[in-house]
């Protein structure tokens, strides 16, 4: 059984976003397309802008076309609809725009290469990826943000398949690093429901940052921490449990905390893509017993591969693929480019 | 001649109900933005349009799901006007036959939905049948809204698709042979796809796949090469009698196109006159819906000139109350040529009773019910309101100015059958050439054949025979010492509407010479202005 017909039973949509750009993400979204043309799983295509285009329009490299069977369900706009090489039925005229029309949804009905795009709103998104398994997908795939710097949020998909690559960095030991940093992060622990978490949620709305001091809560005039991490010191005190961060977590945020506050107080943020802070500054940072969660993680479903960087130099694709199946532990990792077969899923 | 401006438009309040108006398709949005008055010599028309509103409410009122069907049909209804135009001489696209097929299924639901009611509505709403068009676009009868071009529009088509299938088929068993072939005696594994991706980094790979004679480098860029099965005299073959046969298919898929698109002209006209239709209902019910929503009751339509209201409501200013959770104070009055003035005290609600006026005449006009419990009006030549506004400050003229030149438009404009609402016209200026100004105004205005409804605070303006004077209720009838103990303890917010709650809007028919209550003074105080002024303005009052 393919990685794709296991995902398919744990989730409904999955949205493939790489960690940089040429992590191989298109490579990932075509490997699993072809691995549900082989087990006969029915697929919902689309993407989270415009994709598809034969060359990559951010970095000019080659990104190939998306090739589908009969069967897939997928988005595109009407003005790319003329253009598909595919034959493709017309189901459904939504109303979510985007600069090249409507979207469509359609079924193919002959099989060939279609330029896939999808919503720019997250909730149209999210209300598209219903639409396209009531008509019959059994799994949405969705080709994601080119770079998770700009993956929007946990509620755009069940879980994200994260695309990795040499492009990251020339040594290995960082390219794992690295990844299994953002794989840690996505998967920070969810503040369990409760009294503080009803309280964050009742008072989300103003994003502001909030002290939490048993059943009391204090609502400080700050959006963010940058460039205020001494008002936020200074706000802390000793009953103060949580502090919860509407806004982006940098390393001056914490900056200014007192190291002995820093251990007692619990730092909560909305999602894991709120922090920018790097691997080993992250690292000294828990190691001074910095306690942090987040209202919603992101679930990582698999992990692929790409040993090639577009700068000429690449790894041995094997070494790349065992070194972060030893960091991963329990997420399945593929190397697409080279149809590595795909092994442990626990 | 136009019934009225842009500003009575808007300042009568008719600007933000048509706003409130919610029609749904392209076709009633166009059919709102035509609308026209109704003018005087058109009564029977107008009767018609409200027979037809009546037809509606009593169909939402009897069958309320079929409002909620029609609703939701009419959401996602788009405009075709420039399909069909294109019909005429082009082939129309897969998504321009696409929406065609989804509107015909639209208008066939509406339809069904419409007789499944039993009534028997007005033919302006009934659409003419296009079953025999959708028949043509819909060739599998299964009434899905989806669109291709089907196998069922053409055997060829079908049979081309089939043969395309058939050797794409031998392609891939062709290429799997080769490829089990390749992989047993190289040791290599190719993907699905036929490819084998080898980095550059790799050269000795790269060396020794380019020597296996069933492979030919397909694709290379700066970081490896793509392999990928070479073809045999056989696939290329095959390969070549499928380009023939996608030549062939694109061709029968542009003839059908090209059929299918004459056989929509050929229906352009019924089309059209059904999405009129389609306008006719959507915009009727919405005005339907609103008066269902609004307490709104058709107005008895008479030849004699005359505006006469029972129990009225400003909507726009009910609108606010509403949402300050306050009643509206309904008022009543009857208008017939000549002049009437409303008197009375300051916050009393004169300039909304003007409106009101100028409200329900206009919404009568242009065909929608009014929110009164009665009312009976005779259809006006001309409406104009006049009533401070900073436009003309805007332009650099002072509020007199600007109201002199508007005045002048009134008087230029005005014909047998008007309806003039003029709002405390010369307070801006000298009270004596005001008062004098307005008398004389009032002097030209009465003989001639307009209604004309003036608030003034000039008592002496009310003087004089065939002047008809109404008077705001005020807070002749309130209990002062009531009110002077919640004044005292209100906030400046809290202090005007304790004075609105105990000030009564309604107006009321004064004697000819009848003094005007004198509140100003009254309010001036209850506003908090010291003791010390207005106990000196009574003083010279007095003197």
């Amino acid at each position: 059984m393919g990685l794709l017909s296991q995902l398919k039973q744990k989730y409904k949509t999955l949205s493939i976003v790489g960690m940089a750009k040429n992590a191989g993400k298109t490579t990932a979204l075509n490997y699993l397309i072809e691995e549900a043309m082989d087990d006969g799983v029915v697929l919902g295509i689309t993407s989270t802008g415009r994709d598809g285009e034969s060359i990559d329009l951010v970095t000019g490299t080659d990104k190939p076309k998306v090739f589908l069977d009969t069967g897939t369900i997928v988005s595109v706009p009407v003005k790319l609809y003329e253009m598909a090489d595919a034959g493709l039925e017309i189901l459904r005229m939504t109303k979510y725009p985007t600069a090249l029309g409507e979207i469509l949804l359609c079924r193919v009905a002959e099989s060939g290469y279609v330029q896939i795009a999808g919503p720019v709103n997250t909730k149209d998104h999210q209300k598209m990826c219903i639409e396209m398994l009531e008509l019959g997908a059994e799994i949405v795939l969705i080709d994601g943000a080119i770079d998770r710097k700009s993956i929007a949020a946990p509620d755009t998909s069940d879980a994200i398949i994260l695309a990795t690559g040499a492009v990251l960095s020339r040594s290995i030991k960082k390219v794992v690093e690295e990844t299994a940093h953002i794989v840690g992060l996505y998967r920070l622990s969810v503040l369990e429901d409760g009294k503080t978490r009803d309280l964050i949620l009742n008072n989300q709305d103003v994003e502001k940052i909030m002290l939490i001091k048993g059943e009391k809560i204090q609502i400080l005039d700050l959006k963010t921490g940058l460039s205020a991490g001494r008002f936020l010191d200074e706000a802390i005190d000793d009953e103060t449990e949580y502090v919860y961060i509407p806004g982006a977590l940098t390393r001056s945020v914490i900056a200014d905390i007192h190291p002995q506050k820093m251990k007692t107080v619990n730092f909560i943020l909305k999602d894991p893509t709120k922090i920018f802070i790097d691997a080993t500054p992250w690292q000294q940072l828990r190691k001074k017993g910095f306690n942090i969660q987040v209202l919603e993680n992101i679930k990582v479903a698999a992990l692929t591969v790409n040993p090639y960087a577009p700068a000429g130099y690449s790894f041995e694709h094997e070494t790349l693929l065992k070194e972060m199946r030893n960091a991963m532990e329990d997420i399945p990792v593929i190397d697409v480019k080279m149809g590595g077969e795909f092994c442990e899923t626990i | 001649m136009r019934l009225s401006n842009v500003k009575t438009r808007s300042e009568t309040g008719l600007d933000h109900i048509m706003h409130s108006i919610n029609v749904m398709t392209p076709f009633g949005k166009t059919r709102m933005k035509e609308m026209l008055p109704f003018m005087p010599g058109e009564e029977e028309r107008l009767n018609e349009e409200f027979r037809k509103l009546e037809e509606l409410l009593s169909l939402a009122e009897k069958n309320p799901q079929t409002v909620d069907l029609l609703i939701e049909l009419f959401m996602d209804m788009k405009d075709i006007g420039f399909t069909i135009d294109r019909s005429k001489n082009n082939a129309l696209t897969v998504v321009e036959l696409f929406e065609i097929k989804s509107l015909l299924l639209k208008m066939k639901k509406l339809t069904e939905v419409l007789e499944a009611t039993g009534m028997n509505l007005s033919e302006e709403f009934i659409l003419i049948d296009t079953l025999e068009l959708l028949d043509i676009l819909d060739p599998r009868k299964d009434r899905l809204n989806t669109f291709y071009i089907y196998d069922e529009f053409s055997e060829e088509l079908a049979n081309f698709r089939k043969r395309k299938r058939e050797l794409e088929l031998n392609v891939r068993r062709e290429q799997k042979v080769i490829k089990q072939k390749v992989e047993a005696q190289y040791g290599i594994s190719l993907t699905p796809k036929f490819d084998y991706v080898v980095s550059k980094s790799n050269k000795e790979l790269v060396k020794i796949i380019k020597e296996i004679p069933e492979l030919t480098a397909d694709d290379e860029d700066y970081l490896s090469v793509t392999f990928t099965l070479k073809n045999t005299d056989e696939t290329d073959l095959l390969i070549k009698e499928m380009d023939d046969l996608n030549e062939k298919m694109e061709d029968e898929e542009l003839k059908i196109r090209e059929t299918l698109s004459e056989e929509i002209f050929r229906f352009s006209e019924i089309l059209i006159k059904n999405c009129v239709k389609i306008g006719e209902l959507d915009f009727t019910l919405s005005k339907a819906i609103y008066a269902k929503q609004h307490q709104c009751v058709k107005p008895e339509i008479v030849t004699e000139h005359v505006v006469e209201i029972e129990d009225g409501r400003h909507l726009v200013v009910e609108e606010i109350l509403i949402a300050k959770n306050k009643q509206y104070c309904p008022v009543s009055i009857r208008l017939k040529d000549g002049v009437t003035c409303i008197t009375g005290a300051n916050m009393g609600g004169k300039t909304v009773s003007l409106k009101l006026v100028g409200l329900v005449a206009m919404l009568t006009q242009y065909g929608f019910f009014v929110p009164c419990k009665t009312a009976k009006v005779g259809l006006s030549n001309y409406i104009h309101i006049l009533i401070g506004d900073s436009q003309s400050v805007q332009r650099g003229l002072s509020s007199f100015g600007g109201e002199m030149e508007e005045l002048k438009e009134i008087l230029d404009q005005s014909r047998e059958r008007s309806l003039l609402l003029i709002d405390e016209i010369a307070s801006g200026t000298n009270p004596v050439e005001g008062l004098a100004l307005t008398k004389s105004l009032v002097t030209y205005l009465k003989i001639r054949p307009y209604i004309s409804l003036i608030t003034t605070h000039f008592d002496s303006v009310t003087v004089g025979e065939s002047i008809r004077n109404m008077q705001v209720m005020g807070l002749a009838h309130a209990d002062f010492l009531k009110l002077e103990r919640e004044i005292k303890y209100a906030n400046r917010k809290e202090r005007i509407e304790v004075i609105q709650k105990y000030m009564d809007y309604r107006l009321y028919s004064a004697e000819n010479g009848e003094e005007i209550p004198k509140d100003a003074l009254n309010i001036a105080k209850m506003l908090g202005i010291y003791d010390e002024i207005i106990e000196n303005a009574k003083i010279i009052l007095e003197s």
